[in-house]
């Protein structure tokens, strides 16, 4: 039975939306833009694998060093005007004012109910792991060349995650808010931690 | 197609190709340190591109020896580029622990920005390098980089020097001779084997 709502679910927005492919579904998993979704990944990822393959590829250190900043710098033009901006609706940047007081303004775009603007939780998901994973393996990566002496790669690893860095927080702050929310939340999220664990207990002592 | 929070501060996201308007500001501020104005749109729309793009070209050309052995450049690479924006770090700190009202990126942008003139001296440099060897060369070489030394200068203080208080004005700027002296060293001491 359930099936059969579906169905009428899909004869119902194809009346209205012939050529949308997207459906009204609450589901929203398709990748509505594959082309951002796979240069967002692609950048990152094939700076990380240049940089642990390098002495495969080719035996100059120079062109590998270049060939991770060109990789490092178009991911970080593409995330941060390009994909932020339509996989998820949240984008920042720095707005001098006349004064030449210098403003990071972060926003996010409201959820509106028009088709094509509310974010699909695939790219999503896409978005934020690519964001997160990267600048952890950039971390480890800059440890791992302090620690075994290969310093003359530490320039290049540091800009890795100064640059990816510089995304994942303003797109953090983005997603959270200003600071003021992100300390309101974790105090909601702790406090009902807390009553959780407290009317929880009550319920044990009680029940017996 | 404009979304549903419209911004004051960002006339560019709207724009269907925000990539020309990047690279179109990139040439512009090229152009704002080739011909020095009173302008302000290196430090209103800072940013750090041309830097990135500067420094790379200045470490690529400093290589010494073939491009194909293993031992090549790397060093001389890392150098360079821990240089210019170590020094540039060091002198926007300066600058800001002076009492200097610019902010941290608008004064990255402007340094970055005004070694290109120097940049264009080490590509003279190496074509002049090219003929043959013996002082004509190297006084060629020294007063080509000296003019664009000089360049550097005055195109980096028309911008910082605004940003500092009348007494601070020296003390905010010498940094900057020292900066720009280093990389005209560097480059004038060049020589491909």
């Amino acid at each position: 039975m359930l099936q059969q709502d579906s169905t009428d679910d899909t004869e119902d927005v194809s009346l209205f939306d012939a050529e949308e492919e997207t459906t009204n579904r609450p589901k929203k998993s398709k990748i509505r833009h594959p082309v951002a979704s796979f240069f967002h990944l692609f950048f990152r990822v094939s700076a990380i694998i240049v940089y642990l393959l390098c002495e495969l590829f080719s035996s100059s250190f120079i062109a590998c060093m270049v060939t991770i900043i060109l990789l490092l710098s178009c991911d970080f033009w593409a995330v941060k005007n390009v994909t932020g901006r339509l996989m998820v609706g949240l984008r920042w940047w720095n707005h001098i004012d006349e004064d030449g007081k210098s403003h990071w303004v972060f926003e996010s775009r409201k959820a509106s109910p028009q088709e094509g603007k509310t974010v699909s939780e695939a790219e999503s998901r896409i978005f934020w792991l690519g964001l997160v994973a990267c600048p952890v393996l950039w971390v480890v990566f800059a440890f791992s060349a302090l620690f075994s002496f290969r310093v003359k790669w530490l320039a290049v690893v540091i800009m890795g995650v100064v640059l990816q860095g510089a995304n994942l927080y303003g797109y953090i702050r983005c997603k959270v808010g200003s600071r003021k929310n992100l300390t309101s939340m974790a105090t909601t999220y702790l406090g009902r931690q807390f009553l959780r664990q407290t009317t929880g207990d009550t319920q044990t002592s009680s029940g017996e | 197609m404009a979304e549903a929070v419209e911004s004051p501060g960002d006339p560019g996201t709207t724009t269907p190709r925000p990539l020309m308007r990047d690279l179109k500001a990139v040439g512009k501020k090229f152009m704002h340190v080739l011909y020095p104005r009173k302008s302000n749109t290196l430090l209103r729309d800072w940013d750090l591109w041309g830097p990135l793009i500067l420094c790379v070209t200045l470490a690529l050309m400093l290589q010494r020896g073939s491009v194909d052995s293993e031992k090549d450049g790397g060093p001389q690479f890392a150098e360079v580029f821990v240089i210019v924006w170590f020094g540039a770090v060091t002198i926007t700190l300066n600058s800001k622990l002076l009492g200097g009202n610019i902010s941290f990126f608008q004064s990255l942008c402007v340094l970055g920005y005004c070694i290109l003139p120097l940049t264009m001296a080490l590509l003279v440099c190496r074509l002049v390098l090219l003929a043959e060897p013996g002082p004509i060369n190297f006084m060629v070489r020294l007063f080509v980089v000296i003019i664009m030394f000089a360049w550097s200068i005055v195109a980096s203080t028309a911008f910082l020097a605004d940003s500092q208080p009348p007494n601070r004005k020296a003390l905010a700027v010498y940094p900057v001779f020292l900066f720009y002296f280093v990389i005209s060293w560097m480059i004038l001491t060049f020589t491909p084997q």
